[in-house]
């Protein structure tokens, strides 16, 4: 049975929160190419900002954002 | 969206031991963010003989030495324009801001990221929501919109709430009012003395502002908000509930916040700070229902990361179930209670203008006052002399006043005397952001203080 995975304090996630951070992750991951055209590259940022501000308030991550200029 | 109390329910009603627990992961990871990237704080950490690999309890924090203001200013005098602050290239920020510069001192240059932005908004929405702002609100903020940081951050609060928000801007007072009315707004945000202001200047127009849609004044920027008598002064005349919010340019936000249950204090964020309550003359933690200074370690500005930073503001911590709204994050009560550093001595009484002002207020016929201190003509003797201007219909009441006034202030103070001076009406400075209230005119090796 696959592990589930668990917040910053170790509590198992909803599915709810599963899908928050899978959002967050993708954009992280889009917001590290540089092949995207100016208004996809600034609004995959903007979008990540705030989807940053999620995670962090429902303590699924905590971590800095700057090198990928966020 | 599920109908909430609360901003974040998960956290914000979260058991103290599991937010503790939440504290210590972030303290751990901001600490090693700064010594990794921030000369300034691997500097210090270095002095004192501190590694990040040794912060195992919240206690541990407290073998950091403490930062101050100066520490940032100093920073940025020797290293113009950031100092050895920050912790990216300033190419990676989207917005400077400043300090108000109020007290005449250098002011503070700050620079934030998008994400900082959504944390910076992130904190007030707990604000807003926690005081009853909703979708459907109508916002107006009363603020000049300059590069000092004060409202800007529940501005995007409220766009993220998804409220209808009205940026006040340049505009004269009476046109606010006027805009106020006409577009039916519900919410209002401002500095408590500038709220006053409002309404003061709407009763000269003949509106009565307790009769308009405004269903709450949600105040900030002074530690007025707070004291009762002006509270009730504020809902008295808007015929609305006025909550109380107190943040600070070194993190971008507030920190605290008056829920709707208004239990007479503010709740600290604890899921987004680390506060301690200190002994400013010993450093121990100072205990609930003691006074202290404000320590902050903010986790959200990661671009000038601030580690246990002495605010100077005077607090008395009390527990989270002092309110009964349900939030387990701990109470400042009555706010906050002004500034170590605004304290005066005069012939040996602490005289603190928050303490005046609370007073003051009490009295409904005084329109504006001014704390004035001051010495004699031989250099010997300090005075102080509360200078106050009634409203125009109550001039009649300046015998009543002088004498029960002198008498409070008096009682209030070890029995310091008070002089009491009758001002004409308009003579006294009105403020819009922080009111300055104290002017210190005793002679001083750098000139006026206050």
């Amino acid at each position: 049975m696959p592990r589930k995975e668990t917040d910053l304090l170790g509590h198992d996630l909803s599915d709810n929160e599963e899908q928050l951070r899978a959002v967050y992750r993708e954009l992280k991951q889009l917001a590290q190419r540089s092949d995207l055209p100016p208004c996809a590259a600034r609004g995959v940022r903007k979008a990540l900002a705030c989807m940053w501000q999620v995670v962090n308030d429902l303590d699924l991550e905590f971590e800095q954002l700057y090198d990928v200029g966020v | 969206m599920i109908d909430s109390p609360y901003w974040n329910p998960k956290n914000e009603t979260m058991p103290r031991e599991e937010l503790k627990r939440l504290q210590l992961f972030k303290l751990k990871r901001l600490i090693e963010w700064a010594y990794e990237r921030v000369p300034f704080h691997r500097r210090r950490f270095d002095a004192a003989g501190f590694q990040p690999d040794q912060l195992k309890s919240l206690d541990d924090l407290r073998r950091i030495p403490t930062m101050t203001r100066d520490d940032w200013v100093t920073a940025q005098t020797e290293k113009p324009l950031w100092g050895d602050l920050i912790a990216t290239e300033p190419r990676n920020a989207i917005r400077y801001h400043l300090t108000s510069g109020s007290t005449g001192r250098q002011p503070l240059r700050a620079l934030d990221s998008t994400k900082d932005w959504e944390w910076i908004s992130e904190m007030w929405s707990y604000g807003s929501w926690g005081f009853g702002v909703r979708p459907d609100d109508v916002v107006y903020f009363a603020f000049g919109y300059g590069s000092f940081i004060g409202f800007w951050g529940a501005h995007y609060a409220c766009e993220k709430i998804g409220a209808l928000v009205v940026p006040g801007g340049a505009q004269t007072t009476e046109r606010r009012i006027e805009q106020i009315l006409e577009l039916g707004v519900t919410t209002v945000y401002s500095t408590p003395t500038y709220a006053l202001r409002l309404w003061q200047e709407a009763v000269e127009m003949g509106i009565d502002l307790a009769k308009s849609k405004v269903e709450r004044v949600i105040v900030s920027g002074e530690p007025a908000g707070s004291i009762p008598a002006m509270k009730r002064q504020l809902e008295h005349g808007w015929g609305a509930k006025c909550g109380d919010t107190a943040g600070m340019t070194e993190i971008g936000t507030i920190f605290t916040f008056e829920c709707s249950e208004q239990p007479g204090g503010t709740h600290i964020i604890e899921d987004h700070m680390y506060e301690e309550v200190m002994n400013p003359a010993s450093g121990e933690p100072a205990p609930y229902g003691e006074l202290g200074e404000r320590v902050v370690t903010s986790f959200g500005r990661g671009f000038i990361p601030l580690i246990r930073y002495r605010s100077g503001d005077i607090v008395m911590r009390v527990p989270h179930n002092t309110c009964k709204c349900g939030r387990t994050s701990d109470i400042y009560d009555g706010g906050i209670r002004g500034r170590w550093d605004d304290m005066k001595l005069i012939r040996g009484t602490n005289v603190y203008p928050r303490a005046v002002e609370s007073i003051i207020r009490e009295y409904d016929s005084i329109d504006e006052f001014q704390i004035y201190v001051w010495r004699d003509e031989n250099n010997i003797r300090d005075e102080i002399t509360v200078r106050i201007e009634l409203k125009p219909d109550q001039q009649a009441e300046w015998e009543e006043v002088r004498e029960r006034l002198g008498k409070d202030l008096a009682a209030a103070h070890e029995g310091l005397r008070f002089n009491l001076e009758l001002m004409p009406q308009g003579s006294l400075p009105r403020y819009e952001l922080k009111a300055k209230r104290l002017v210190d005119a005793r002679p001083q090796a750098g000139g006026l203080q206050g």
